[in-house]
This record gives C-alpha cells, sequence and structure tokens, in this order.
C-alpha cells in the first residue's frame, strides 16, 4: 500500500448519496466540499419543508430522515457551498460554479457526483396547458410547500411515484381523480410479491394502497392521458387504454401531476467525458460505474441515482460504498478494511437492488408513447417544436437526434432538452426504425443552465478586454 | 443505390467527400447537369463548420480579395428559394463595424478603404449617424464603418434544406462514413475507401471539401499544405425584447453580434476555444468567453439583461495565405478542392457553384486559389 493521499475531494449533489459520501469521506480524514444548489441540503427526496408545510404535512419519514441527514452534516467537517449551481466541467474536472457570490471556478483532484435523478416526461395533446405539472414538482409543491396543485388531481405517468403523489395529494385533503399508469397491473402485483425483501417499501406501499383502495380512487393501468383541454370549469382529460384505443375516459380536475419515472441526470458526467451506456430497461443513459461508482476516467466517481435509478435506500449505501472506495483508492484504508467496511452496505445493496431493478420497467413503461405523438402535439416547449416537424425532418434525412435538433431546433432551448429528449428520441426510433440507443442523445453543452450574461462580465471597463490581434485584411 | 455499395462498385462520375456547404453545393450543381454523383460525410451532413457556424453574411469581415464572391453568395443565400429549392430564412441587415478607441477608428478607415477598393458598399459614419442607425449601440463609440449589404442567415435550417435539394437532384448521400483513404483506380478514377464499409466507392473524379480535415486527404494526393484549424468559439442568449437590428461588430473583426427573429442574441467573433481535431473534442477556455461576452456587452450594452443559454466551438480552416483552396489537384483533371474559404459560409453556395462550373468545362477564374500554389507539383492545366 503506497503512503496514504488525503488531497481533497469534491461531492456535487446534497441528496442522501451525495451527503452520506461526504460525511463518510470526512471521516475518513480527506477534506471535503459539498456543492449544492439548495440553499440547505437533503436533495429531492429529503428537501428541508417550508415552516408551513411543517405545520399542514402530517410527519412522515422523509422530513425526519432529511433533519437527521442536515444534523450529521452540520457536526462533520465537510465544508458545504449551498446555493451553488454546477454550469460547466472541464475535462481536467475544473468545475464552473454560480453561487450567491457569483461565479467561480473550483479544481476537483477527485470528483464525486451525486446529482441525482431528473423526471422523464412524455407529452400529450394540450400538455403545455396551465395546471399541468410534473410529478416530481407536484411532490416538490406539496411536501416542501404544504400546497395542493389543485382540490381535484389526475395523477398520471408510470412508477412508483403515482402512488406517492397520490398518497400526498389525499394527505393535504385534496381529491385524486383517477390514478392514470402506463403499467400493466401484472407487473406491479409481480413488485409487490419482491417487497419481502424491502420491508420499508413494503409498510409504505400497504398503507397506501389501503388508503386508495378505501377512498374507491379508479386506477387505469395501461393507459395514458392522451388530451387535455382547459375548460372554464377547469381541466377535461381524456385518458386512452394503450392496447384498445377505442376505449377513452374523460375526467374533469382542477390540475393534473403527470410524469413517466425518473433518469440519471448526465449533463456533468457526459461534458467530462466519461463513459457511458443506455440502459434499455430503464431507457435512459447512465455513465458505467462498478459496484463502488468508478467511472472510466480515474478520479471521477458517480454515486446515488446519477449512476443509474435505484431510489433512496440504495442511494444511501452507494454514496458509503463510494466513500470507502476512494479512502481505499488513495491508499488511506486497506483491502481487507475496505472489505469488511463494505461487507454489510454491499449486501444489503444487492437485496434491495433486486427491487429496484423490477421498478424499472414500470418506470419506463411508458416508452412508446412518443411513436404515436399526433403531429400537432408540441415535443419541444421551449422551442415549440411539434411532433409533425420532427416528422418531417427525419423524412428529409435527420436520423440522428443531433441533426433533428439541428434540422428542428428541438432541445436547442433553456431546458437543454431534459423535457423533450426521451419523447424526441422514442419518435425518431420509431420512424427509422432504430433502437433508442442508435436514435443517440442530444451533445451535452455549457452552461448547463441559463446564465446570467454579467455573471459571467462582472464589472469591466473596455481596455480590460484582451483583444486579440485583428483577422487578416 | 446502397445495393451498388454492396457489390460490385457503381462508378460514379464524382464523388465529393465532405457534405458541407460547400461540397454539398458542388455536388448538387453537378448532378442537376446530369452527373452521378456520391457525397460522403464522416458524420451526419452539415454537422460541422457548415451546421454551427455564425451565419453572418458580412463585407466587414470578409477578406478584401473575396468581396466580390462574398457579395455573390450573400445573393444566393437572399436567393435560396431559387436555386436551392427552399427559402432559408436569410436576411438583409445593414452591418456596422465599430471603432471606440483613436487605434481603431484608423484600423477601421484603413480596412473599409481596402474593400471600398474591391466593391463594398461601406462607408464610415459618424458616432451620431451610426446611434441613428442603431439605437441600442454603446454611445461612447467614435465612429462606425456602415455596410448596406450585409446580413445572417439561421445555420441550423440550411442543412435540412440541402438534404431535400440533394435528394431530389439524385445525389447519393452517404455519412457517418469516415474516408480513410482514396486510390488511384488503374484506367482512371478514384476508390474512396471509408471506415465501416467493406467496399469503397468509384469515382471517375473526386472533391475534397473536408474543410479542417483537408490537410490529411491532400497529403495523400501528394499535397504537403499546412492547414491551421481555428476553433471558434460561439455565444446564444435566451431571447429578449429587440436590442439590434443590424450585424454589428467591431474594427478588428474579433466580433459578430446579432439578433435572430425569434429574440436570441448570437455573440461570435473568432475568439478561440481549445481541442484538436484528430483527438476529438473540444472546450471552451473561460477567459476567452469572458472577454467576448464583455465585448458583446460593451457594445450592446443592453446585454446586461441576456441570460447565456449556451456556448459552442466549431472549426475553420485557413491556409497558410489565408485565401481558398479552389480547383484542380492533378494534371489529368480528376480531383479538385474546395475549402479554406475565409468567412466561407458567406461565399460558400457561390465557390460550390463555380468549382461545379469547372468540372463540367467552364473557366471561372479561380487563379488566385490554385491549390498548387504552395507546392512544386506540376501546374495542373487550369491556367496553362
Amino acid at each position: 500500500m503506497s503512503s496514504p493521499d488525503f488531497s481533497p475531494v469534491t461531492v456535487i449533489g446534497g441528496g442522501i448519496a451525495g451527503a452520506t459520501s461526504a460525511i463518510a469521506l470526512s471521516r475518513h480524514g480527506f477534506p471535503v466540499t459539498l456543492i449544492d444548489e439548495q440553499p440547505v441540503a437533503g436533495g429531492q427526496i429529503f428537501r428541508a419543508p417550508s415552516p408551513y408545510a411543517r405545520r399542514v404535512v402530517p410527519p412522515n419519514h422523509e422530513f425526519s430522515g432529511g433533519d437527521t441527514l442536515r444534523q450529521k452534516l452540520a457536526a462533520s467537517s465537510v465544508d458545504v457551498r449551498f446555493s451553488t449551481r454546477v454550469w460547466g466541467v472541464s475535462p481536467t474536472l475544473t468545475l464552473d460554479l454560480l453561487g450567491p457570490d457569483g461565479i467561480d471556478q473550483l479544481p476537483a483532484a477527485t470528483l464525486v457526483v451525486a446529482n441525482g435523478a431528473t423526471e422523464r416526461f412524455l407529452p400529450f395533446q394540450g400538455w403545455t396547458t396551465p395546471r399541468i405539472i410534473g410529478l416530481a414538482g407536484a411532490s416538490i409543491l406539496m411536501r416542501n410547500g404544504g400546497t395542493l396543485p389543485g382540490q381535484s388531481v389526475v395523477v398520471a405517468g408510470s412508477g412508483p411515484l403515482l402512488f406517492s403523489v397520490a398518497h400526498q395529494v389525499l394527505e393535504l385533503g385534496g381529491r385524486v381523480v383517477a390514478i392514470v399508469d402506463a403499467g400493466h397491473r401484472s407487473d406491479w402485483l409481480r413488485l409487490g410479491a419482491m417487497l419481502s425483501l424491502d420491508p420499508a417499501r413494503l409498510t409504505q406501499a400497504t398503507s397506501w394502497m389501503l388508503r386508495l383502495r378505501k377512498a374507491g380512487i379508479p386506477i387505469h393501468h395501461r393507459a395514458h392521458i392522451s388530451e387535455a383541454q382547459e375548460t372554464e370549469a377547469g381541466l377535461l382529460l381524456t385518458v386512452t387504454e394503450m392496447d384498445h384505443p377505442e376505449r377513452r375516459h374523460l375526467y374533469a380536475a382542477d390540475a393534473a401531476a403527470c410524469g413517466y419515472g425518473l433518469k440519471p441526470s448526465t449533463l456533468i458526467t457526459r461534458t467530462a467525458g466519461v463513459h457511458h451506456r443506455y440502459d434499455p430497461i430503464g431507457g435512459y443513459l447512465e455513465p458505467v460505474t462498478d459496484n463502488a461508482g468508478r467511472t472510466s476516467r480515474p478520479d471521477l466517481y458517480v454515486t446515488g441515482d446519477a449512476a443509474g435509478v435505484r431510489g433512496m435506500a440504495v442511494a444511501r449505501l452507494r454514496g458509503l460504498i463510494t466513500a470507502h472506495a476512494i479512502a481505499h483508492d488513495r491508499g488511506v484504508i486497506s483491502t481487507e478494511t475496505y472489505e469488511t467496511l463494505t461487507r454489510t452496505p454491499l449486501r444489503q445493496r444487492r437485496r434491495l437492488e433486486a427491487v429496484s431493478r423490477r421498478m424499472l420497467p414500470l418506470m419506463n413503461a411508458g416508452s412508446a408513447i412518443p411513436a404515436h405523438l399526433q403531429d400537432d402535439t408540441i415535443v419541444c416547449r421551449c422551442e415549440r417544436v411539434k411532433a409533425a416537424t420532427l416528422r418531417s425532418a427525419i423524412q428529409a434525412g435527420a436520423e440522428d437526434l443531433n441533426q433533428l435538433k439541428a434540422w428542428t431546433r428541438c432541445g436547442m432551448g433553456p431546458c437543454q432538452g431534459r423535457m423533450c429528449e426521451d419523447s424526441a428520441r422514442g419518435l425518431l426510433a420509431a420512424a427509422c426504425g432504430k433502437t433508442p440507443e442508435e436514435a443517440g442523445s442530444f451533445t451535452a453543452r455549457m452552461p448547463f443552465f441559463p446564465l446570467p450574461l454579467t455573471a459571467v462580465t462582472g464589472d469591466f471597463t473596455y481596455s480590460d478586454i484582451p483583444l486579440p490581434k485583428a483577422a487578416p485584411l | 443505390m446502397t445495393q451498388a455499395l454492396h457489390s460490385r462498385p457503381d462508378v460514379f462520375d464524382t464523388v465529393v467527400v465532405g457534405a458541407g456547404v460547400m461540397g454539398a453545393t458542388t455536388a448538387l450543381f453537378l448532378a442537376r447537369a446530369g452527373q452521378k454523383v456520391a457525397l460522403i460525410d464522416r458524420e451526419d451532413m452539415f454537422r460541422a463548420a457548415s451546421g454551427v457556424n455564425a451565419g453572418t453574411l458580412t463585407l466587414h469581415m470578409t477578406r478584401a480579395q473575396l468581396i466580390p464572391h462574398a457579395i455573390r453568395g450573400r445573393e444566393m443565400w437572399l436567393d435560396s428559394a431559387e436555386w436551392l429549392g427552399e427559402d432559408v430564412g436569410a436576411l438583409a441587415t445593414p452591418g456596422l463595424s465599430m471603432a471606440f478607441t483613436e487605434a481603431e477608428e484608423e484600423l477601421l478607415r484603413q480596412r473599409a478603404h481596402v474593400r471600398q477598393e474591391m466593391g463594398a458598399p461601406i462607408e464610415v459614419l459618424s458616432a451620431q449617424e451610426a446611434i441613428r442607425i442603431e439605437p441600442g449601440v454603446n454611445p461612447t463609440l467614435r465612429a462606425a464603418a456602415y455596410c448596406a449589404l450585409d446580413g445572417h442567415i439561421p445555420t441550423y435550417r440550411v442543412g435540412g434544406a440541402y438534404a431535400r435539394a440533394l435528394r431530389q437532384a439524385g445525389v447519393t448521400i452517404i455519412e457517418n462514413s469516415p474516408v480513410e483513404g482514396i486510390c488511384p483506380v488503374t484506367g482512371g478514377g478514384y476508390d474512396v475507401q471509408m471506415t465501416g464499409r467493406a467496399h469503397p466507392v468509384r469515382g471517375r473524379r473526386i472533391v475534397l471539401s473536408t474543410g479542417a480535415w483537408l490537410e490529411k486527404m491532400l497529403g495523400w494526393l501528394g499535397y504537403d499544405i499546412p492547414i491551421r484549424c481555428l476553433i471558434n468559439q460561439l455565444v446564444v442568449t435566451e431571447t429578449l425584447p429587440p436590442v439590434m437590428r443590424s450585424v454589428l461588430s467591431i474594427a478588428n473583426g474579433l466580433l459578430s453580434l446579432k439578433q435572430f427573429a425569434n429574440g436570441s442574441v448570437l455573440i461570435g467573433g473568432g475568439w478561440q476555444g481549445e481541442g484538436n481535431i484528430h483527438q476529438g473534442g473540444t472546450r471552451v477556455i473561460p477567459e476567452n468567453l469572458r472577454g467576448n461576452v464583455r465585448l458583446a456587452q460593451h457594445v450592446v450594452p443592453r446585454l446586461n439583461e441576456a441570460q447565456i443559454l449556451r456556448v459552442w466551438l466549431g472549426l475553420e480552416s485557413e491556409t497558410p495565405d489565408a485565401m481558398p483552396l479552389i480547383g484542380a489537384l492533378t494534371p489529368d483533371d480528376d480531383a479538385f478542392v474546395v475549402g479554406c474559404v475565409h468567412s466561407g459560409f458567406t461565399s460558400g453556395p457561390y465557390m460550390g457553384r463555380l468549382l461545379a462550373e469547372r468540372i463540367l468545362g467552364g473557366d471561372p477564374d479561380l487563379g488566385a486559389f490554385d491549390p498548387t500554389r504552395f507546392s512544386s507539383l506540376p501546374a495542373t492545366g487550369t491556367h496553362p
């Protein structure tokens, strides 16, 4: 074993994976900087509730778990930089940051990316109507803001977040009009049969399902919202059965919350140039990692849902294992100590991952929807690109997602394709007879989010600008 | 047509390597004249310089000697509906090049003068006159050169328009096929070999229009021309209320600034990024990003309200004398090159059309662009 290397470690993301990893790394003796865009740690699941939400939302595991995590982080020696976003990364792992004091650069000797997952959205006719929000957004609004998206809500899409959000609507005294799930009922039953491996999830799922059943809420499986219309009374939503498109159900509601599972956030890892793979079961691109979060690039680790969506409990274990792996790679602990420290977390993780993997097809159950989008449905909201425009570009020879972007502007807007990439890819793959993987992914570009121009320019005078010499005559 | 690629090689009249604006225009006019043409690209067509450049139509930044070509190129862009079959959205606007210091004003006058002599309708205006034309510019300017014949194109629309026109003209388009070798065939013509394809494509003649990749390919044909690769930075903002209506630049040419119809502002000017075309991958140099946007904000102060949406880099190729390479490469008149045209996007369609004319037996004046000028190889017979 070479002499231990205690040079600093930078962690991006203060959710359960990143915060757990940062705390464990600091216990191993590393100087750790944790960067998070929120004003306090917690990420999505453990996001800190507002004082109002603490009053109106019944106590729950996410509040208590988040509070414990924040206390542990505060008691650690981790240097935290909150309200700070990463807008770029260089191949040498220098991070471009935008924080409360403007832009800054932070060279990272070792980088742990724990920036979690992003919700996958699939469009339908009229989805840009007000009062239609994502499932994840609805959950933040209710759990962390204590506010209902509407008094009556249709909850639609796929994956376990459907039932979590429906439960949260009821918790705040709202009415769930219907639950519309793209998945097969039989897949849920198979998942249910596995939940004995994950008692925490079993307890939670049982209580949700009992409550939803008791409230008599209609649940449609293999169905999706195909159209939303705004009426004076609110939204009128058409629900279509995927295997019998002639069977339709109409629901009136104040709001609709809709989302089709989660995908890893990969802008940072793709820009840093690590190797990625397309997971056909999850229906998303993920960085290639070993079981400790090591990537194809030395000194860059990915942990938590950013390395593939496996949920909260696995994220905590992954964060811990990654921290031990870094300590091992740096010669701080021996192989024997590493194996001792990770034996239990690895075993627990294997058990929980069996359940998480079973959830991936349920989250990706809407994958066939983009192929059948109506021509006048907006796919890219930022640039107002409709399905017909994409189809005509495909006909002209755009058979790759980046060519489709170049010719139609789909994905060129402020969200950088986070919203439209999955549906554009699905539509392209179906139209060309390609697999989603062959259809490609949008090239990641800096800045990762719109950056105020003055944050880059700062205070300056004309003579400060290093003008290059004139172009040839 | 794909069948031919798998069985015995089908012979094309011309195989064009490089599907950007130069190569695609050459291919289009050759096919329309009745030739059987293949157009090959290492990735999807129009994805390199021709798909990611600033789309500036300007005489201020064009090299003085190329002004007549740039004027014709600009006319072609504005008339794209006529010859390409589709309006690519080119917009004619005035162009202002500004000076903020005494030295810049001197440079401005000098550059304006040589361009006037080459036929560019450029005149130098006082600060007040410039502000009247473009009220959003920084009032501390000293003078501005005004050109009535500038404008811009939303570059992203061009590739799709060419794709439709080329298919209609019967051009065989072979994408995602990097060319790894060009071998002369006994009895005339060339076999063009591509990575990932078992069989070469055979052409009676070839045209190289591969921009930054020309140095390597010209080397295969015995030419040793060092080609410099510029890695130009571009910055686009989120949409803004109207802040300008002309194409703006500064005296030394290191800024291009325009606002598109959708309200986004494009900031360019040739500030450099880092990268290597052989290893792939380019990256932004933070100081150059800051310098470029500071300059833009200095010229149009209202850009302080803007949000930077995206930064990207595009490759531009340049010969040792910064003049284009257009013409025949062999005494047999069966290999040609078109590229390294400074402000190449503006002049591109015209340059491509000139080469097609030359291949079809015409005699356009390409003397200044003769690729043999850098070497001791025998003259090509273009100008005996």
